[in-house]
């Protein structure tokens, strides 16, 4: 990915980390990480996102992020505040259907506008036709998930599988329950 | 593999049938044709205009901001698992916009007694597959539990399922889990049965397609 940050220095992490930690228990939880993140608005930080965050880096697979799994997680998310910017043209703070379409042509993807239609309905959380930094992390995730779930299946890479039900379920729960 | 004769055929739990199937959906016993669905023996009298005291009463409780209108958020408030924690923010999303036909992300008084009525059906369910009464359901039981509904899945799906449910590896689904697990295995179930026109249990299906199912479907 072109959006990438440099790795910060610890003192710096363990400054931010503390501050993020509000009881001080050394581990930051979903509800911690959620007040500290901003999507732009003075809506809450999307849940849902947060818990993937979560799951990606919690090495300990306790539910919680510790020092240790904070850095790699700090990167990640200004990583994806570089991505969003880059995408948010009219510098909005949110990404309408174009720079939505935009940003999954530059990620590779080849959708139908009826696609990229349903994903906006999908992930625009307060129906106003544009999507906040924090759905657009949730969409991009979930939108690779799938599709790398479905490559796994298309082994002549014709765009077109053959599964069975069980298998079909499996790809499709891409989402935690 | 796969189900002959449709094993997910059905399958009861659609919101717009509450009280169908003997009493409750997946009741042992009480499952409808394999032809589809069969109309709910009067449940819920839609022209019963007033509702019950009960209903009011919970409506009441519910409804923290005295708006006239139920959200996810304050649903989530009110509903407590066996595991002593508030339902999960997509149990409360999904069963709000099960019932919430203007699509306005509330539901008035009038859809909260359907709510009402639904959540209690899950909650008869959830209590005759925990059989050791736990508050919670077990692999083992929600293996049992599936295939009552009519679904035959192998040992190593129900494990999967677990899995997803509970990251921390304890093997325990709680009645929120449950309620959400069925409802996106059902809807699931009836996009895969749609494109499996000779009933073979196999699919083929392309990139777009599989995508607009998968997120289309899910909550």
């Amino acid at each position: 990915m072109a959006y990438q940050s440099g790795v910060p220095d610890q003192q710096f992490l363990w400054d931010i980390f503390r501050r993020v930690d509000k009881d001080g228990s050394g581990y930051i939880s979903a509800d911690e990480l959620q007040m500290a993140l901003s999507n732009g608005t003075w809506s809450p930080f999307n849940p849902e996102t947060v818990r993937l965050m979560i799951g990606m880096f919690d090495r300990e697979n306790r539910g919680t992020v510790s020092f240790q799994d904070f850095g790699a997680l700090w990167k990640y998310v200004t990583d994806w505040q570089n991505c969003f910017r880059s995408f948010d043209t009219d510098n909005s703070g949110n990404i309408d259907k174009n720079e939505l379409k935009t940003a999954l042509t530059a990620f590779g993807y080849r959708l139908s506008d009826g696609i990229v239609d349903t994903l906006m309905r999908k992930f625009d959380r307060f129906g106003r036709g544009t999507i906040l930094f924090d759905d657009f992390i949730q969409c991009s995730v979930i939108l690779y998930t799938l599709t790398s779930a479905f490559k796994q299946y298309d082994t002549d890479m014709d765009g077109v599988i053959t599964i069975h039900y069980e298998q079909f379920l499996s790809m499709v729960f891409a989402l935690k329950i | 593999m796969a189900y002959q004769g449709g094993p997910y055929s059905g399958n009861p739990y659609n919101p717009n049938q509450p009280g169908g199937y003997g009493g409750y959906p997946g009741a042992p016993g009480g499952y409808a044709p394999p032809s589809g669905y069969a109309p709910p023996p009067g449940a819920y009298a839609p022209q019963n205009s007033s509702v019950s005291s009960d209903v009011q009463k919970w409506f009441d409780m519910v409804d923290r901001d005295r708006s006239g209108k139920i959200t996810a958020a304050e649903l989530k408030l009110a509903l407590v698992n066996g595991k002593g924690e508030n339902f999960s923010d997509n149990a409360c999303k999904l069963m709000i916009s099960m019932f919430d036909h203007d699509a306005s992300g509330t539901i008035d008084i009038t859809e909260f007694e359907k709510l009402y009525g639904y959540i209690n059906q899950w909650l008869a369910v959830f209590k005759t597959y925990d059989r050791d009464q736990s508050g919670h359901i077990e692999e083992q039981e929600l293996s049992q539990a599936f295939t009552q509904m009519g679904f035959r899945f192998s040992p190593q799906f129900v494990e999967f399922l677990v899995k997803k449910c509970d990251p921390g590896n304890k093997k325990q689904i709680s009645v929120d889990q449950f309620i959400v697990l069925c409802v996106q295995i059902q809807r699931f179930t009836e996009a895969f049965r749609a494109r499996d026109t000779e009933q073979r249990g196999v699919i083929t299906i392309n990139f777009e397609d599989f995508l607009s199912v998968a997120i289309g479907c899910s909550i």
